[in-house]
């Protein structure tokens, strides 16, 4: 089941008192942080289940009195949830694939080739992380109108499709990759693109995984973009969908919890299926 | 490895199956093929999220089906924050919608900015002024023209917990700022005296909600602004003395909760935290399943005015927007204001209809329907000429209510210098 | 080293040739690879010139003039100025550097304890890497509401705990609370990023290094300061630059559970750049803002990274 190597534990001596309370205490700290952490779900979850009106009580309980799963049938009705579904993956899934094949070329060109201008290039491309998204709002929208692009698929995904975070992120894996496999391919006379495709890419699918994960789960759960790119509602993503459950006045809370979990349910499933390659993924990007 | 390796496949498959199984029970959407070359399409942005977006969906789909081939409606219901972020862009783009739902409020901002239609010959053309509730029409009002008009209409209301009255021998409903006040005292309850009640008198908001405080500035004769929406009034006597009255017993004898938004005053009703609130008929549905025993009364009169806020959510229409559209958006807000159409959204939505010619025998299947009518003679729009609504509303009044309820200053102290900063942006 | 061999090689007539000859083959071969380079580049930097420099551009370009939206004048460096004098600016400033202050360390120094402890051979660690990752896959906004709902004064459960051992809280309609709740909610959400990146950096350190220190019968505490310290000082540096950025540009939360109130006491800069942007349309001034937060990002960026590098230990 472990995946890491115990780096970090020495052989181990006696099992003396010192170091059971020691392992005592680990349990304690690690069991009361992960109960904090994982409170806001536990929430979540429980209240998913609670009828309307238990949900706003004093004094406050955690666990439901009585168990409904009427928010679950109800939320079909209310919006299009296979839809929405369908347009999130479309739109982050999009997003995530284009985004690693521009982000790995970028990096591989940043990390392995020589050119004039590379490292202010790469400077260049670090500062573009560092803008707030609210800035660049307004003159996106107006160029995204100009383009004609507005309610349509390109327009939700090009415009996300390379992003600073991810060439950084790679970058930083391809410098680890010794260098010996390509040098002899290159020898052999084999073009930067095969090196790239057969020797780099293969070797960096941990952390491809890794940073497919992150472009995921920050797209899946981004509100704001496809809103303002879209006014279709056939176009409409899962968040966009939840939101429609917090009116101005009334917040329907059952639903929205019960739509955040059904949500959450694929980045969970994601997040299990990457997991094993994840840390492993990180810790070979040269940034440890 | 196995084992998790097997949970994620079994998660993914409930997902998948789940899916399925809803994604055939999917009404199939109205085909966008038959559409004829001279329908008109009106596009219609507005932000109705949350229980009364059926009600919406309903007239829509009403009038699109008895205007199938001339007309159609494409509506987009978004959070207020994205609408308001990405309307006035559009319009400038040249991309905005026809037709937008907004706050009121919002209306001379915009109206300001030029990006509205006048709409005085509707009023001419078919949509009677009179049978319209007096203060929503004259919300729509900016320098002389008509550049919104009512789309939804409410007032606010004393809500009372009759339980809680009953248990600490109050007699309800207040009538008198007076009563108001001792009773929201005596409703007060702080058991185990640890400075924090148990039991609140009467939950008030200061930020991200209905407009609760300036019902007590004008109770008192004073204001925010003045009527004219031209000179700052927070500095006047009679503001001063309103606000100072009521924070003094939210300061020291603890009746409300400070920096409260609205939904949290909601919810204090809704525990049985809190014996009073003032507010819009949206909470009656949740007060009602949580089987609290409330009344409703009109809010106690003042030492000055009996008064409480109307509101009201109204259609304005982009100023690009041609003739032709015009015309067929003038049709759907007439439709929208008939009285079947205000009948069914009154009894969907739970808000009082914009009409004023409807008998409240219509509304017998929702009883509060009628009480949130019965005030409209005696409500008042909040800083209704104002074109810097949200400067003057979050940035000078919300905030300056909470630096004197954290006791950051004194009343006096706050709201002159508030009163100072409000000059610049009523211009 | 290159350079001196060719002044070697470039001694005879004959050398001097073949030097021409290879700086010939070498300068195709650099154009060619420079070229190979740029292609590879090309999808990356047409989208990120069209969609972000073009846009920042347009922002920088934006902040010299007094654009809402419909009209724009040119004012120079108008709104720049005005910045100086500005409390609201003031303010914000101050309050992003405290949220930034306490977050970017609390974050860090959690995420390294958390890292250390899950390094060892505990019982579930898969379940705590799991749990205290999960924050960093959800979506802060639902999650904000969440915590809204359990930290509430009043009806929340946390303080009914709480005060059942004789804590109180404050809401988040207290000044000091409302910061320290957006701090809270600041750190849950990102410090299972930065732990998986310590856990990484963890994982790099040869384990020969505390073999030998094993023999010498060094403390647990000393092991940690002489070499699992020194030698995560690259992790370190990745993980507080990000950790840096992203608690500069902290907004979700805050919209979602204070809007920056009460009276501006959680209003972060880009809180502010919302504000003047979106709901007053002083669009030119929020550029304006925009731009120093840049700098200042860019700048303390900068500043650490150089820190860091001069205490770089390789192994």
């Amino acid at each position: 089941m472990a995946t890491i190597p115990e780096a970090a534990t020495p052989p181990r001596p006696r099992p003396d008192l010192a170091l059971r309370l020691l392992r005592l205490t680990t349990y304690l700290v690690l069991g009361f942080v992960a109960f904090v952490v994982l409170l806001p779900f536990i929430w979540t979850l429980l209240t998913s289940f609670k009828l309307e009106t238990d949900i706003v009580q004093y004094p406050p309980e955690l666990f439901p009195r009585s168990l409904t799963l009427e928010h679950y049938s109800d939320i079909w009705h209310r919006i299009p949830y296979a839809r929405l579904l369908l347009n999130t993956l479309i739109f982050a899934g999009g997003v995530t694939i284009v985004s690693l094949i521009f982000d790995s070329l970028t990096a591989y060109a940043l990390a392995r080739l020589e050119f004039p201008g590379r490292d202010v290039l790469f400077l260049a491309i670090l500062v573009t992380m560092m803008l707030p998204f609210q800035v660049t709002l307004i003159p996106l929208f107006s160029l995204l109108t100009q383009l004609d692009w507005i309610n349509t698929h390109q327009g939700l995904i090009v415009p996300r499709a390379t992003n600073a975070f991810g060439i950084f992120f790679l970058r930083q894996f391809f410098i680890s990759i010794p260098r010996d496999l390509e040098d002899a391919a290159r020898v052999d006379g084999a073009s930067e693109f095969r090196i790239y495709r057969q020797i780099v890419m293969p070797l960096a699918l941990p952390a491809l995984l890794t940073l497919g994960l992150f472009h995921f789960m920050y797209n899946w759960n981004d509100l704001l973009w496809p809103l303002i790119v879209t006014t279709d509602t056939s176009m409409q993503t899962l968040p966009a969908g939840l939101a429609l459950f917090m009116g101005e006045h009334v917040v329907e809370y059952g639903l929205l919890m019960a739509g955040s979990i059904l949500a959450l349910l694929p980045m969970i499933v994601m997040f299990l299926l990457v997991q094993r390659k994840f840390v492993e993924g990180i810790a070979t990007t040269g940034i440890k | 490895m196995r084992a998790k390796k097997w949970i994620a496949l079994l998660l993914a498959g409930v997902t998948l199956a789940v899916l399925a199984a809803t994604a055939s029970g999917r009404p199939a959407e109205t085909n966008a093929l038959n559409r004829t070359s001279e329908e008109v399409t009106i596009t219609f942005w507005n932000g109705f999220t949350g229980p009364d977006r059926p009600a919406l969906e309903a007239l829509v789909n009403k009038f699109n089906a008895a205007n199938r081939g001339k007309i159609k409606i494409d509506m987009s219901i978004m959070p207020w924050d994205v609408f308001f972020q990405k309307l006035l862009p559009s319009w400038a783009s040249g991309k905005g919608p026809h037709l937008v739902g907004f706050d009121a409020a919002q209306m001379p901002q915009y109206a300001d900015k030029g990006v509205l239609a006048p709409l005085d010959d509707l009023y001419s053309k078919g949509l009677q002024k009179s049978k319209l509730v007096a203060s929503s029409v004259n919300a729509g009002r900016w320098n002389g023209k008509y550049y919104s008009v009512p789309m939804n209409f409410t007032t606010l209301l004393l809500y009372w917990n009759k339980s809680m009255f009953k248990a600490a021998g109050v007699k309800g409903p207040p009538k008198t700022w007076a009563q108001w006040q001792q009773a929201a005292v005596k409703l007060t309850i702080d058991k185990n005296k640890d400075g924090k009640p148990e039991q609140y008198g009467y939950a008030i908001a200061d930020h991200a909600t209905i407009p609760m405080w300036p019902i007590l500035l004008w109770g008192n004769g004073g204001d925010v602004v003045s009527a004219d929406g031209k000179r700052p009034m927070l500095g006047s006597a009679a503001s001063i003395a309103a606000v100072d009255q009521w924070a003094k017993l939210v300061i020291d004898k603890k009746i409300s909760p400070v920096g409260l938004a609205g939904a949290d005053a909601d919810n204090l009703f809704l525990s049985k935290k809190a014996a009073m609130e003032v507010v819009g008929p949206w909470m009656t549905t949740g007060f009602k399943k949580a089987g609290i025993d409330f009344g409703l009364a009109m809010v106690p009169k003042g030492p000055k005015r009996q008064v409480t806020l109307g509101t009201s959510v109204h259609y304005a229409v982009g100023a690009r927007t041609n003739s032709e559209t015009k015309t067929a958006i003038y049709k759907w807000i007439t439709f929208w204001n008939s009285k079947p159409s205000q009948i069914s959204w009154a009894l969907g939505s739970g808000f009082p209809p914009t009409r004023t010619d409807i008998p409240a025998s219509a509304f017998e299947k929702n009883p509060y329907v009628a009480d949130f009518a019965r005030f409209a003679g005696q409500s008042q729009f909040y800083l209704r000429n104002v074109k810097n609504f949200s400067q003057v509303n979050g940035n000078v009044f919300e905030s300056s209510i909470q630096r004197i309820l954290n006791k950051k200053g004194s009343t006096r102290d706050v709201l002159t210098k508030a009163s100072k900063q409000l000059e610049p942006l009523l211009k | 080293m290159r350079g001196s061999l060719e002044a070697v090689a470039g001694q005879t007539p004959r050398g001097r040739f073949r030097m021409e000859l290879r700086r010939l083959r070498r300068s195709r071969l650099y154009r060619r690879r420079t070229l190979t380079a740029y292609a590879f580049m090309l999808p990356s930097l047409i989208i990120l010139g069209v969609f972000i420099v073009w846009p920042m551009a347009q922002a920088l370009r934006i902040s010299f003039t007094d654009f809402n939206v419909f009209q724009s004048n040119w004012v120079g460096l108008e709104n720049y100025r005005k910045l100086l004098n500005d409390e609201a600016f003031h303010n914000a400033l101050g309050n992003t550097i405290l949220y930034a202050g306490i977050t970017t360390p609390v974050s860090v120094g959690l995420a390294l304890v958390f890292a250390l402890l899950l390094n060892r051979k505990v019982r579930g660690r898969e379940f705590f890497r799991a749990a205290i990752f999960l924050p960093v896959i959800t979506s802060l906004a639902v999650a904000a509401i969440a915590w809204t709902f359990l930290i509430d004064p009043d009806i929340g459960i946390v303080p009914y705990w709480l005060e059942q051992i004789g804590i109180q809280t404050g809401g988040l309609g207290e000044p000091t609370w409302a910061m320290i709740w957006v701090i809270v909610v600041g750190v849950w959400k990102n410090v299972g990023f930065y732990t998986v990146m310590y856990l990484a950096g963890l994982q790099g350190i040869p384990r020969e290094i505390y073999e030998a220190a094993e023999v010498d019968g060094a403390t647990t505490w000393t092991r940690f300061r002489t070499m699992t310290w020194p030698l995560l000082t690259n992790t370190t540096m990745f993980v507080f630059v990000i950790a840096l950025i992203a608690a500069l540009q902290a907004f979700d939360q805050i919209f979602v559970m204070t809007r920056g109130g009460p009276f501006f006491q959680t209003e972060t800069l880009v809180m502010m750049i919302y504000r003047l942007g979106f709901s007053e349309f002083q669009m030119g001034y929020a550029a304006a803002v925009s731009w120093v937060l840049v700098l200042l990002v860019f700048a303390l960026s900068l500043l650490q990274i150089r820190y860091f590098n001069r205490r770089l230990v390789r192994y």
